[in-house]
């Protein structure tokens, strides 16, 4: 993991703040805290989050609220709320809503650091996902508009004949063009190509894969 | 003149006829002489049935009995309560179901004497939509103190749970930081040690505060009929009771010395050993269910019982009857008895549980007479 992951813990209840840090501080992972959402809101630079663990209720801005704040920023970080037993339909609609996961107090014995790391694991691995996936698109944006039409046609199976044939030009052509945009897709081979299409293809329902290609 | 009285007889049976209130005439003795066709439908007797004989087969006793009487006082005196405006009474019909009525007496002269016009409207249905209401009102009375009861607790849930979660989240730590590698330091657990103990006295401290409240304020004292707030018990469940086939009875002693008490927490004792036997009289489906309460003076001691003669307590159960939160009953929540008890101690009295002779239940709630002054 290229930086330590932090988790941000928000909770009015300082015992309970307390307790989470040393949990946390126990299972190896660094933490911030706030006693309430609105000194979050207004703490302004705050270094990047992986994970939250969110009072539900709280005075002032509540947890649900906060969440709700969260997501308008397009902050992805997983959000495992804090509830209370009779918080219960909440904490489900919190769930409904995109939350990570809820925690009911008291905690379960690890439950904290099991369902925390888990959490940070996959935010991580989307978030590398997401990488991934800007530096394939910033490869594809460096193809020529003829580039990405062979790219296309090599990636359904044809041929370099077969590409010729469909796009109109000779054989040697479609051979310079594939070479060309292997090297730009840093591709060392055709199945190597092949996933990065198919990866992109799976990550934009709404787009054609190579973004406003045509 | 003839034509006259014939045009009179005719609008008069008009009148019998379509008059949507039943009109029932009587001679001075009581003796039906006219039966209006509402009347007929209300009643149940065609007015053949019911021509020449006394109107006092359309009441239930004790209304009955009295009927004599005010005919008499009335022809004596000429004073009648009823005559010139309307009463609610209590009417038979011939299949033996008494109803509610409101009955408007009009008095008239003939020739052969004066007589008497009942006009009779049948309140049943207007008594039923009362009764509903009231037993609504009564479960809503009841929902709201269970919610409130409700409330209560989750708010004392949640100031328990708090420090209860921060001292399972610190043992948690603790352990977690004893398995690593690296071992935690003296002062490191000592920390953690004094954190869960400062965090279990926060908890004690909330039950300590809700004992109190639980408790509740001093009492307001003052010299008390006993009599008087029976009675006031009485009148609580009075509608309540004549919806059942239950009785609800109070066998008052005379020449019982005045109490000095709070006489709402008393009343609030007797309206739950109350409330207590009728819940059992109605869960054991009792047909013939009995509650009495008596007063009467013993040694130094008032000595209030109510007693029922339901399905009464299993021996088991007793011993645990007036601990906090122990129920039988699945909304119950465990706390009139015990509240109950706790009312009686703080009078420097006591309430006891014996099983009822014949079966059933008694509580007696003993008072202290020295305590006056």
């Amino acid at each position: 993991m290229p930086t330590e992951p932090l988790v941000c813990i928000i909770d009015d209840d300082e015992a309970i703040r307390e307790s989470l840090r040393l949990l946390l501080y126990a299972g190896d992972l660094t933490s911030c805290y706030f006693e309430s959402a609105d000194a979050f809101l207004e703490a302004g630079e705050i270094p990047p989050i992986d994970c939250m663990l969110l009072d539900i209720r709280m005075p002032g801005t509540d947890g649900l609220e906060l969440f709700r704040i969260l997501q308008a920023r397009q902050l992805g970080f997983p959000v495992i709320f804090i509830t209370g037993h009779g918080d219960i339909p909440l904490a489900v609609e919190a769930i409904k809503q995109g939350a990570y996961d809820f925690l009911t107090k008291p905690f379960g014995e690890g439950e904290i650091i099991g369902k925390v790391r888990a959490a940070i694991e996959d935010y991580r691995a989307g978030q590398q996902e997401l990488a991934e996936l800007q530096e394939l698109r910033e490869r594809v944006a460096s193809c020529t508009p003829r580039e990405r039409e062979v790219m296309d046609l090599l990636a359904r199976g044809l041929p370099n004949k077969g590409v010729a044939d469909a796009l109109g030009i000779s054989p040697r052509t479609v051979e310079i063009h594939r070479a060309n945009l292997m090297q730009k897709m840093a591709a060392d081979s055709l199945p190597s190509l092949v996933r990065m299409v198919t990866l992109l293809e799976s990550r934009s329902a709404t787009q054609g894969p190579f973004g406003n290609s045509g | 003149m003839n034509q006259d009285r014939t045009a009179h007889e005719n609008t008069f049976d008009a009148l019998m006829e379509a008059a949507v209130d039943a009109i029932v005439l009587i001679d001075r003795n009581g003796t039906i002489e006219r039966f209006s066709a509402a009347a007929e439908a209300m009643f149940g007797y065609e007015e053949g049935e019911v021509l020449g004989k006394n109107v006092k087969m359309l009441m239930p006793q004790p209304h009955r009995g009295r009927h004599d009487g005010y005919i008499r006082t009335y022809r004596e005196t000429g004073r009648a309560g009823i005559i010139g405006h309307g009463r609610e009474e209590t009417a038979l019909r011939k299949n033996g179901e008494t109803f509610p009525i409101l009955l408007t007496v009009g008095v008239f002269r003939q020739p052969d004497g004066r007589k008497f016009v009942g006009f009779i409207r049948d309140l049943s249905a207007a008594r039923a939509a009362e009764s509903r209401v009231r037993q609504l009102e009564a479960r809503l009375a009841n929902s709201d103190r269970m919610v409130a009861l409700g409330e209560l607790t989750a708010g004392i849930a949640h100031e328990i749970n708090q420090p209860l979660t921060a001292i399972s989240a610190y043992a948690d730590a603790a352990r977690a930081m004893m398995e690593r590698d690296r071992k935690p330091s003296v002062d490191e657990m000592h920390f953690i040690c004094q954190r869960i103990a400062e965090q279990s006295m926060r908890a004690a401290e909330v039950v300590r505060r809700m004992r109190k409240l639980v408790r509740g304020g001093s009492l307001v004292k003052g010299r008390h009929e006993i009599n008087e707030i029976v009675r006031n018990v009485l009148l609580l469940f009075e509608h309540e009771v004549k919806n059942t086939n239950f009785t609800l009875e109070f066998k008052p002693a005379t020449g019982l010395p005045q109490v000095y008490v709070d006489d709402i927490q008393i009343q609030q004792v007797l309206v739950n050993l109350v409330r207590n036997s009728l819940d059992a009289l109605n869960e054991a489906d009792c047909s013939e269910g009995q509650i009495v309460i008596s007063a009467r003076k013993e040694d130094s001691c008032l000595k209030i019982s109510v007693a029922d003669n339901g399905p009464g307590i299993s021996e088991e159960n007793r011993e645990h009857l007036f601990d906090a939160f122990f129920t039988t009953r699945p909304q119950g929540v465990g706390l009139g008895l015990s509240i109950c008890r706790r009312i009686a101690t703080a009078h420097g009295g006591g309430l006891k549980y014996e099983p009822r002779p014949g079966g059933g239940s008694r509580f007696t709630l003993g008072l202290p007479l020295e305590s006056i002054g």
